[in-house]
């Protein structure tokens, strides 16, 4: 017989309050869509003008907005939304080795999505890419499980994912317009998430009047 | 007396009652939590919250900083250091207790 479990059980309850508004599947989805447009800005803006290049500096602006924003974003969002509702917590920060991984994670994505695209004639053999990427974010999604149990919410999310990508591939498209159909299904699919989360949770939690509000 | 049950009876007192139990493992695993989430979580009222947070303070668990977040009073609490050294090694006591009981 062991405590441990009901310790971590406490704690594991209070890492889940992250995600109990649903505003960081927003702002996730946000950065899919944002990625969505970029993949297929390339398609259709005319080769020969500057529009592409201009597209680039975008993505080193999204790249950068997901490895660097979110979590502040979020917390903007959080300070006006959630902290006066439910309460305020500070979690411990993100140790540097997590931060690389993220970067690392972030980059090798954007970097293989990129290098597919950019692949000439093998892209068209490539069909499956959308197919491929469902399945590595449905795989992340997979790997929150343990550690933010009862959040079921994100399995569904992991199918949509699976779908999605299985899906965009099966229209055999170009896959440059694939990989963005997938993304803006992808992240359509967190906005609607988290835009419930975030309805159920503000009619569960009215805002507080400063006579019920934290009167230590 | 068993020597098992007599490590038992050596348990921080303050630590050991649900209630501050409750408090110090929410608080042990962030950097800072405020009153609100404190009362949701371990669904105490106010004043038993306060009082179980006064006790904590005053034995150097837990810092609480009172300030004010536009009209609203905010009170941010914080495990110190002893305070997480007292949670470890209550834990560490409970689980050598099982280990050797069970």
């Amino acid at each position: 017989m062991s405590m441990e479990p009901d310790f971590r059980e406490i704690q594991q309850r209070v890492r889940r309050y992250w995600f109990k508004d649903g505003l960081g599947e927003m702002v996730v989805g946000g950065l899919f869509i944002l990625l969505a447009a970029y993949v297929a800005g390339h398609q259709w803006l005319p080769v020969d003008s500057k529009a592409p290049l201009y597209l680039d500096g975008g993505l080193v602006l999204i790249l950068l907005l997901g490895i660097f924003l979110t979590t502040k974003l979020i917390n903007i969002f959080k300070q006006h939304i959630t902290y006066p509702r439910t309460g305020y917590v500070e979690y411990y920060p993100t140790k540097k080795e997590k931060f690389l991984a993220k970067i690392f994670i972030f980059a090798s994505f954007a970097g293989f999505v990129i290098l597919i695209m950019g692949v000439g004639e093998w892209v068209g053999t490539f069909r499956w890419l959308p197919g491929f990427l469902g399945a590595l974010i449905a795989l992340a999604l997979m790997a929150i499980r343990p550690r933010v149990v009862e959040l079921n919410r994100f399995y569904r999310l992991a199918g949509v994912a699976l779908l999605a990508g299985i899906g965009a591939s099966l229209l055999n498209w170009l896959p440059q317009y694939s990989v963005s159909l997938f993304f803006a299904l992808f992240g359509c699919a967190m906005l609607v998430t988290g835009a419930l989360t975030l309805r159920k949770y503000l009619r569960e939690n009215p805002l507080p009047t400063t006579e019920t509000a934290d009167e230590r | 007396m068993n020597a098992n049950l007599r490590n038992l009876t050596d348990v921080d007192r303050l630590i050991h009652e649900p209630a501050r139990l409750l408090i110090a493992t929410i608080l042990s695993g962030v950097v800072s939590a405020d009153f609100v989430f404190l009362q949701r979580e371990t669904g105490l009222t106010k004043g038993n919250l306060s009082a179980h947070l006064s006790k904590l303070e005053e034995a150097g668990y837990v810092k609480i900083e009172k300030t004010f977040k536009g009209k609203l009073p905010l009170t941010v609490c914080k495990l110190t250091a002893i305070g997480q050294k007292a949670l470890a090694k209550y834990r560490q006591q409970l689980q050598d207790f099982m280990n050797k009981t069970s």
